[in-house]
């Protein structure tokens, strides 16, 4: 598209060297929103079952209680990611339109490993800097596939996956309970002590339940599957602040109609920066 | 392309101020299978005829009726190899946009795009119009649209056209037709009318191609066995 | 300090029925001396669509310009006005194309739809979104604003008891943070129009 907001693929560097002369006297670049996450997924018989938290943290706040950390590649296949928010949902978006492309060209369903491929070469070639830890699954022409992506693009391929700083929390439970041949049930149960370890063991972790279940039938995402850290305490009827109590700057009071009809807005209350 | 010194657009004006390449290319068009699109009350229909070179060719390889997104699918009618070209570029289009926007484009956006890279090959160096005429079916937000794309790059909406060999037929036959509350499965049924009418042999559910749109917003190209129930009913 | 603290400065977005507020303070800074009262850091898109820029003002200001002028090419092109959420896509993908040497503004957008259902979100400078019902926060002092907000927050306020609520919860947490205030501005857009009051903050 010759359009100046479509993107010209790839990233751009005008901000670089003004950025680099920043950090240099002291101004240090800040940090990105993090999904410390716990994510997941085990294979059942016939499917594969993914999880997910939902918090999302800058530094040690939250900032989204309610994340989706379960992203859309293709009907047949989902991705969770962690690290950097922005990087994973940016990295599953580039692939899953990868894919579609991909899809239409071929004139096949996209396969698991097409998604695979596609992600680690991507995420190799930028050497790790595009900070995404992804656990991909889905069902294809060849069955249920399930496997972790790792940011520098190294993959596994395993019957059952964690991944993010939960992981650990995830895996201790998988170790234990894990057996071939799970059913749906089982496995989504799995799936959910797994989540439940990394939410409420890792501190970055945290929310609810997020579940996607994928067979050859199509797939469901359960959003909130399991809501254990719902706001319990809210005063009752809450603040109520009767009209009048802020005080208002004398004459400052401005309304402005709504256009009536369609009307690009392009007058200017910026701050006057003129001498 | 076209970055040599001596390349220069193959397109250049006659001294009457016409474009002969253009019109060229628009005789490759009408050399090309029939293709059509009626544009219903509650969805769009896209159909073709199939024509094959040889008994021995497998039928099913051919595949003329392309989806761009999920709710845009194109037809085409003249030369095969060109029409892939920019059955590439509207998909990399469509996709591009969704990418900034993360919204399904526009069925008129998508029109302008694929018609300005048309344009494009009409005026570089070194170059040659596209031997294509589209017709290009969605349904967003404006309702259910139906696109002409002509290699000059001109593009019209329409309530149904034809494009193709016999498309002065099939255009007249779609005029006596078409009716503004024409319902899909009607249109689907006049769409393969209008297809018989100029069809040499008979048609079956191997010779014709049928794209259709419903409520649903999803394009789906029609299986032989879908048409083959259309064909039925008809009889 | 973080390149985000240089100016100072806070935005924060509130969710009501068919109503939306955003909210900023109107402090410019360089560190910790103050050289401007008027600054302007919520920008009008369209009639029903604000954009709120928290952190280095040139960035800010940079930005402003950029999305309008994105907006506006939008606008004639395709004849029509940008969703909410379209415009969240837009600002999110601007962002990320420069994902390694980003602009230093974390946005808040807060819109009505074409049903006048409330429209808010925040991200961070690399452009990744986060889409919420009830209030988002940006800025220096975006800590206590969860606080306040967390407390104050009623759904489905009125318009009037938006600006109340909003304006509470945002002065309350001007008051906490040294690089924020000097007065503040709130605009509730509704479906007939957007009502604007300046706030008597504290001035020290």
């Amino acid at each position: 598209m010759n359009t100046p907001e479509s993107a010209r693929g790839g990233f751009c560097f005008e901000n670089a060297i003004r950025n680099s002369v920043l950090s240099a006297n002291g101004y240090k670049a800040p940090t990105a929103r993090k999904t410390g996450t716990t994510i997941a997924g085990v294979v059942f018989e016939g499917g594969v079952v993914l999880g997910a938290d939902t918090r999302a943290t800058s530094g040690a706040t939250v900032f989204e209680k309610n994340c989706q950390k379960i992203h859309y590649i293709a009907d047949n296949i989902m991705c969770c990611g962690a690290g950097t928010a922005a990087d994973t949902e940016h990295t599953t978006q580039l692939i899953a339109s990868k894919i579609w492309l991909h899809a239409l060209a071929t004139r096949r369903k996209p396969r698991v490993a097409t998604a695979l491929s596609m992600l680690k070469h991507m995420l190799f070639r930028y050497q790790g800097y595009v900070s995404a830890a992804l656990v991909l699954g889905g069902v294809d022409f060849h069955g249920p596939h399930l496997y972790t992506v790792y940011p520098h693009g190294s993959t596994d391929r395993l019957p059952y996956v964690s991944m993010g700083s939960g992981s650990l929390a995830a895996m201790a439970v998988f170790e234990a309970n894990y057996k071939d041949g799970l059913t749906l049930e089982d496995a989504k149960q799995l799936v959910y002590e797994g989540i439940s370890g990394g939410i409420f063991n890792d501190l970055g972790s945290g929310g609810n339940v997020d579940l996607c279940i994928i067979t050859a039938d199509g797939q469901e995402l359960i959003r909130g599957y399991a809501k254990e850290n719902e706001r319990k305490y809210r005063r009752p009827g809450g603040y109520k602040f009767p009209s009048g109590t802020t005080p208002v700057v004398p004459g400052s009071e401005k309304f402005k109609e709504q256009s009536k009809d369609f009307a690009l807005v392009t007058e200017q209350d910026g701050m006057d920066v003129s001498a | 392309m076209g970055e040599s010194d001596y390349s220069f657009s193959l397109t250049t004006f006659s001294p009457s101020g016409r474009l002969v390449q253009i019109e060229y290319a628009l005789n490759a068009v009408t050399a090309g299978a029939t293709a059509l699109g009626i544009k219903a009350g509650n969805g769009i229909v896209l159909a073709t005829e199939k024509r094959l070179p040889s008994p021995l060719m497998a039928f099913d390889s051919i595949q003329k009726v392309s989806m761009i997104t999920k709710s845009i699918g194109i037809v085409y009618a003249g030369m095969g190899p060109d029409s892939r070209v920019l059955i590439k570029k509207a998909r990399k289009a469509a996709q591009s946009y969704y990418q900034v926007y993360n919204e399904s484009i526009p069925v008129g956006q998508l029109v302008r795009e694929v018609a300005s890279v048309m344009q494009e090959f009409t005026q570089s160096g070194g170059v040659r119009p596209f031997g294509v005429s589209l017709l290009v079916a969605g349904f967003d937000d404006e309702g259910p649209q139906l696109c002409q794309i002509d290699p000059s790059g001109s593009y019209y909406a329409w309530k149904a056209s034809a494009i193709g060999k016999n498309m002065v037929n099939a255009k007249t036959f779609l005029e006596k037709r078409y009716s503004d509350d024409i319902e899909l499965e009607d249109a689907i049924h006049t769409a393969i009318l209008t297809l018989k009418e100029g069809f040499e042999g008979q048609v079956t559910e191997n010779n014709i191609e049928i794209g259709v749109i419903g409520e649903d917003k999803l394009f789906k190209t029609l299986t032989p066995a879908e048409t083959k129930d259309y064909l039925t009913e008809l009889e | 300090m973080s390149i985000l603290e240089y100016n100072g400065g806070c935005v924060l977005a509130m969710a009501g029925k068919e109503c939306v507020a955003i909210a900023s303070d109107k402090r410019l800074g360089v560190q910790l001396t103050t050289v401007a009262m008027d600054a302007n850091r919520i920008f009008r898109m369209h009639d029903k669509l604000y954009l709120g820029l928290t952190g280095l003002m040139t960035d800010i200001q940079t930005l402003d310009q950029l999305f309008r002028f994105k907006l506006e090419l939008y606008a004639m092109r395709e004849n029509r006005l940008m969703k909410p959420k379209t415009f969240a896509s837009l600002v999110s993908s601007t962002l990320y194309s420069k994902r390694f040497a980003p602009y230093f503004s974390e946005p808040v957008i807060a819109g009505l739809d074409k049903d006048n259902k409330p429209y808010i979100c925040s991200m961070d400078l690399l452009g990744c979104v986060a889409e919420e019902t009830e209030f988002v926060v940006a800025g220096t002092c975006a800590e206590s604003l969860f606080g306040t907000c967390e407390t104050f927050y009623k759904k489905d306020l009125e318009p009037d008891e938006l600006f109340e609520t909003v304006s509470q919860a945002l002065l309350a947490a001007l008051d906490r943070d040294c690089i924020s205030g000097w007065g503040a501005v709130v605009h509730i857009i509704t479906k007939d129009g957007v009502q604007t009051k300046e706030l008597d903050g504290r001035m020290d």
